[in-house]
Formats: C-alpha cells, structure tokens, sequence
C-alpha cells in the first residue's frame, strides 16, 4: 500500500509545488516508485514535468469513477516517477464533488486502484478551504505543509491545525509542516520559526529557504535536485525529506 | 518492447548517426557499463520475469520487459552465496525475502557492456522514449550490438513511431532478451535449473517408456543439484535433491512391474541408502531454518536461554553436512547415477519377461496404481483413532507423499488437470497435519537426545529448562495435529473423493 502524501496550505504561493516536485523526485530517486497528481487546475507541477495539462474526458468523469486511471498516468524524464496531470476542468472540482454522494472519499477511491502500484503518491494540492481539501484530508496519510515564517501565514497554520485536530477528530492526516522561502537575514522570520516549534510538535526542522534557485524552476522546467544537486535549495529539500520519512516512521514496504 | 538488433554489418558509430538523423534524440556520452546478474540456482527471479543487478555498488532487482526498478539497495558486490538474511532490512530484503525465501542469490553472469542513451524528445523537449545503443561483451567475446528501447509511460503513440522508424532503417527486433542471448551464448540456461519436472506423456505410451521418460528428469535434477549439495551453497539443493531421490524411490515402488526385478532390487538398494546418507542433514537444515519459529513457542523471557542449543545444532548441522557431501563425492555415488542412467536409457530395449507391466499403457497403469494408493490411505486413515501409536500417523504420511508423486508426475500429464489438482489440494490440506504431527514427533526426539550436549555449555542448566518447556508445547502441538487430523482425513475420504477417483483413474 502507499503512502500518500499532500501538499497543502490554504494560501497560495508559499511552496507546495516546488515542495511536491521536489519530494517527488527524491523518492523515485531512492528507487522508490512514485506518482505525483496535480490537483491543481493552474496545472504547475504538469508544465514543470513538460507534460501536456490534459486528462482525457476531464476532472468530473475521473471522479465519477469511469476513466481507466492508469491510462491517464504519463512517465515523467525521472525513472520511477510518474504524473497523473492536472485539467483545467479541475477548476469545478468542488462542484463536481458536491453531485456525488460522499463527496469527500471520492480522491481516496480514485487513488485505489493505483495504491498496490506505487509507494508514494503525492498530492500537490491547490489552495482553498473546500470540498476538495476534505477530500484531500480523506485520501492523504500526511499533509506537508509549508509556512512562510510571517505572522498572517502562521496563522493560518494554526488555524489548520484547529481544524484538523481541534475537533478531537482522530482518523484525520498526520500534519507535518516546514518553513518555506525562509529568509534567515529577517529577524521576524527568525523569531516567528522558534515560537512555532516551540509550539507545535507537527513543525519539522527543516526548512526551505527563499532562493532564486528554486524560481529557476519554471524556465527551466525541473526539478531543482535535478538541476542543483549540490546547491542550497536541493539540500534542503533532502533534509526536508529525511525529515518527513523519519516522521512517518518505518519505511513503507514495496508496493509490490 | 524488444531490443532491436543492428542490421548486419553496420558498426555502433554509423547507428549512432542514424539514430540522430533519424529521430528527435538528445544524445548521451557512452559508459561502459559492468554489470553482474544473479538468480538463484532453480531461477526464482526469472520466473518471476526479474533480474538482479550488480553495478557501481547498487544491487538492484529489476523488471526483465521494461526495466521498472522495483527495489535497490548499496552493497560491496556478493563474492559467497548471497541470502536476504546478510542485507540490511528494507525494501529490497522484502522484495527478495517473498521471492527466493531461504534460498541464495548465485552469480550467473557478468556483462561488459559499452552503452550510449538517446533520449527521443517530444516538441516539448520531453523524454518520450528512451534507448540505449548497447554493445555487449562476454569477456572476450562479442554480442551483436543492440538498441535497447524502454518505454515511457503514456506515450504509446511515440513508441510506436520509434519502432517503425528503426524497422524501416533495418533494426530487427532481437529474439530474445540480452541477459538471455548471453546466458545462451555462454552455454547456460535462462532460467536455471528448476526442481519441478513436467514430462509430457501419452496415455496409451508403453509405461516402460513413459515411466523412464520422467525418471530421467528425476535423475537430471539430482545430478544438477549434487554439486550445490557438495558445496552447501544453500539448504534447497539438498532439499530438492532428498525429493527428486524420494519420487524417483516412489516411482520404482509403485510401478515396479516394468522393471526387471533383480536389477530394480538392486537400485532400490542403493536408493535407499543415498536417501538415508542425506537424511541427518537435511533435519539439521529444517531445526536450524525453523528455529525462530520454535522458540517463538517458549515464553518471552526463556527465549535467549535457547541459544546454546542453537549452538549445539549449528555444530551437528555442519557435521552432518560434511558427512553428505564425503557420501555424494564417493565413487559408489557416481556408479549408482550412471548405472541408473544407463538402465533408463535402455529399458525398453531390456526383454519383457519378468516385466508384466512393460507394455501396458502407461494411463492404464497410473489410473490403477493412484486409485489403488488412493484407496490404500482410506483403509489406513479409517484405522486411525486419537489414540493410535505416532507411527501409524507417520506410515499414513508416507503413503500420502507417493499418492502425491504419482499424482503429480503421471496424474497430470496423463488425467484432466482441474481433477487431478483439486485432489492434490484435498491431499495437501490433510498432509500438512500429518507433517506437523511428524515433525513435532521428531524435534521432541530431536531435543531429548540433545539434552547431555547442551548441559555442557555454561549455560547449560538454563536451557535445558527452556527446553524442557519447548518439549512440553511441541507436544502439544502434536495433540492438535492428532485433533485437527478427523477433519481433514473426512474429507479426503469424503464419498464426493472417491467417487471422483473412481471416475477419473477406471
């Protein structure tokens, strides 16, 4: 069975893409089979793969449970890597979720048929608050979930954590959560990131920094651990890795 | 995806540009690459359509058609016998420890490989194929140069467009794989050499013939396992030695009318001997194997006191190992297989006198021999109560693997498959009680025997009181075999059972 893992934040623009690419990637490199699905309709991590943002017959009859899901997988340039692409459709997603019964296991039951295939499927999630973020927290063994280390965006950490583990709820995701386009100059950066992991256990330690490495991403459509490996940015992400596989305990046995 | 094949006289170099003229590629620098295969010696990995691969201190089990890595692990290259048990816990110890179990990775081959990858690009500068332009060498001698296509998941159509594309510039596709073509090459056998034998037959075939036709695979399979045996490079090859040497007895037993009669005494003679000279190590084999299992069955804290007796079996298991192997390397060994051998090759030539059953068909006498074995087990079974002495349990067994030779090597070839398996699953549901029953029997023997060695250790006196506690759960162990035996004995001489014998071996 895989793991499932998605990036997940409320706000948009603080690093679940690069985070997803990025992880991906390291997993498959461990020779690890991986899929990466590209819930979000902007379709980013599919242009990062050069992959065409096209799922034939759209978002609605993927969820509805009539399209073969693994003829709409494509290989990615890592060996071991694989996309399931986003689709412009899935900018209805929540309303196409809200026809069905059950709304929220309908991401869990597309993912089924694939869980024996592969050992870690990551969900790069797009930002919101809805029915497809539930659906999301329904399928997902663990959110990762970046903080940018300012006020407004710990913030809605915090409110992340109210919702997911303030209702005493106890089958929900595990949240593992890291800092995200650190600046280690800023003093608040700084002191916002010690308060939050004194705060919350669920706060990794480590931490992305804001680097023009990463946004380098998008020109040169890959992952930064392909076209860094050495630099600053690609460490971080390995930490970053180290760090979620040792949270998430034993290694996941083979999917075959 | 087949590789394919460079046409005929075209070097590496001019495929290379054609490869680049051809098609959109971003071209790779060569390597060589040095790559060590390995399976075990009944090839487990290769019936199960994988590979193990050795290179730049990577062991990696992958898939044969499509090159999908399913697991990999960093490792100094094997030099011994390599078992799961000497890798470090994670994904490819699992993958292996479900594959081979007890068994040991073997080297089978090493390729040289010189290798330059093309990358066949879509519009998006996206790797939609990958081939590699491979040429292979086995030491000195040279493979045909090839070009080894992996897909890429979901883009069918390219693929198809690049084997079009190499067929029309005279590729051809390769017959086989590259680690076959070179295993052939070097005079060995895809696959190794399994254990199981199936010897196509024909129910109105002379069962003299017939029956020499499968002991011959018999033989074949002790002889392919004697010298893994000699070497003790792992537990199964005296195991499937010990079984090709017990179906080979149960054949001479069963159909011993198309045999003549002073010669087969001869052989069962000698047999039986191999058989006996074999039988100390393999027990040895099965406590030190299972020995996890058996101190499962003390309690907790007792567990470590057992270690001196798995000491003590370890010594006696390499002491018996070494007497087996001075037994196999004896001339008399060597005789035996050759003379058997011989007597095969020539039976049906041999006159019929004093062989009554030479001639008759062989599905006459195998549907007479199963339903008679068959209907043997019955009357035994059916004299079998909660108190009746270990040894009618054991003789019951006995019968019981013979019904299951005979079903296997000459019910299924010769008799409707779906009857002949679901007879053999009944069979297996009520030998494996039986087994139990037996190998309880025989490891609180076992035990009670060890008792004065172990107490010499140190820590003697502490594991002989684990032991003592291991004989009393064994034992019981042994009651709910006896319990569980009614149950499956019922069914196995069930009237749905016996009229299904009656039907299908007349």
């Amino acid at each position: 069975m895989s793991v499932v893992l998605a990036t997940y934040n409320i706000k948009g623009g603080v690093g679940k893409t690069s985070a997803a690419v990025n992880l991906a990637y390291l997993a498959a490199e461990e020779g690890r089979s991986t899929l990466l699905w590209d819930l979000d309709p902007q379709g980013a991590s599919t242009y990062l793969f050069r992959i065409r943002p096209k799922v034939r017959g759209g978002g609605r009859k993927l969820l509805r449970g009539n399209s073969d899901v693994a003829a709409l997988i494509k290989g990615t340039d890592q060996e071991g890597l694989d996309l399931l692409p986003a689709d412009f459709s899935y900018r209805h997603m929540d309303l196409a979720l809200d026809s069905f019964k059950r709304p929220t296991r309908r991401l869990a039951r597309v993912l089924e048929p694939l869980r024996g295939e592969y050992d870690y499927v990551f969900l790069d999630c797009p930002p919101s608050i809805s029915l497809v973020s539930e659906s999301v927290f329904e399928a997902a063994d663990a959110l990762l979930v970046p903080i940018i280390p300012a006020t407004l965006s710990s913030r809605t950490f915090e409110q992340l954590e109210e919702l997911l583990n303030g209702g005493g709820a106890a089958a929900g995701p595990a949240i593992l959560a890291f800092f995200s386009m650190v600046d280690g100059r800023k003093r608040l950066h700084r002191e916002v990131m010690e308060r939050l992991r004194a705060q919350w256990s669920s706060v990794l330690e480590a931490a992305i920094p804001a680097s023009a490495e990463i946004e380098r991403m998008g020109l040169r459509r890959e992952a930064v651990v392909a076209y860094a490996p050495a630099g600053k940015a690609a460490l971080a992400y390995r930490s970053l890795w180290a760090d979620v596989q040792a949270r998430l305990g034993e290694y996941p046995s083979p999917a075959r | 995806m087949p590789d394919y094949l460079l046409p005929r006289g075209m070097t590496a170099a001019t495929a290379s540009r054609a490869l680049a003229e051809r098609l959109p590629v971003r071209a790779g620098s060569a390597r060589v690459h040095a790559r060590a295969y390995y399976d075990t010696f009944d090839g487990l990995l290769h019936t199960a359509g994988l590979e193990a691969v050795w290179e730049d201190g990577q062991l990696a089990l992958v898939e044969s058609d499509g090159d999908q890595i399913r697991a990999r692990a960093a490792l100094p290259k094997p030099t011994r016998p390599l078992f799961t048990s000497d890798l470090e816990g994670g994904p490819l110890c699992d993958a292996l420890k479900r594959l081979i179990d007890v068994r040991a990775l073997l080297p089978i081959i090493e390729i040289k490989c010189r290798e330059r990858p093309f990358d066949v690009l879509d519009r998006e500068q996206k790797t939609v194929v990958r081939l590699r332009l491979q040429q292979p060498a086995l030491g000195r001698m040279r493979l045909r140069p090839r070009v080894h296509v992996s897909a890429v998941r979901g883009y069918d159509k390219a693929l198809a467009r690049v084997s079009g594309e190499l067929g029309r510039e005279g590729f051809e596709p390769a017959p086989r794989p590259l680690l076959e073509e070179a295993l052939l090459a070097s005079g060995g056998t895809p696959g190794g050499s399994p254990a199981k034998i199936r010897v196509r037959l024909d129910r109105s075939e002379r069962a003299d013939r017939a029956t020499a036709a499968v002991l011959k695979a018999l033989l074949a399979v002790i002889e392919a396992n004697l010298p893994g045996t000699i070497a003790d490079l792992d537990s199964e090859f005296l195991h499937d030695l010990r079984v090709a040497v017990r179906r080979t007895r149960a054949v001479q037993r069963e159909l011993r009318g198309v045999f003549p009669p002073a010669e087969l005494e001869r052989f069962r003679a000698d047999f039986r001997r191999l058989q006996q000279e074999t039988g100390d190590a393999r027990d040895l084999d099965v406590y030190v194997l299972e020995f996890d299992g058996m101190r499962a069955l003390v309690p907790e804290p007792e567990r470590p006191d057992l270690e001196p007796l798995l000491e003590v079996l370890k010594r006696r298991r390499a002491a018996a190992h070494r007497r087996t192997a001075r037994a196999l390397r004896a001339e008399r060994t060597a005789k035996l297989l050759a003379g058997w051998g011989e007597l095969l090759d020539g039976l049906e030539g041999v006159s019929v006198e004093g062989r009554p059953d030479a001639r008759t068909p062989i599905g006459e006498l195998a549907g007479a021999r199963i339903t008679k074995v068959y209907r043997r087990m019955v009357r035994m079974g059916e004299a079998i109560g909660p108190d009746s002495p270990s040894i009618d349990y054991h003789e019951l067994r006995k019968k019981g693997k013979e019904l299951r030779y005979l079903l296997e090597l000459f019910g299924a070839p010769l008799f409707p498959e779906e009857v002949v398996r679901s007879m053999v699953r009944v069979l297996k549901g009520l030998q494996d009680v039986l087994g139990r029953h037996q190998d309880r029997e025989i490891q609180v023997t076992m035990l009670r025997s060890l008792g004065p060695e172990v107490s010499a250790a140190s820590d003697g006196p502490a594991a002989l009181m684990a032991m003592g506690m291991l004989v009393e759960r064994l034992e019981a162990d042994q009651q709910e075999a006896r319990g569980a035996f009614a149950s499956r004995f019922e069914e196995f001489a069930s009237r749905r059972q016996r009229k299904l014998v009656k039907d299908t071996f007349p």
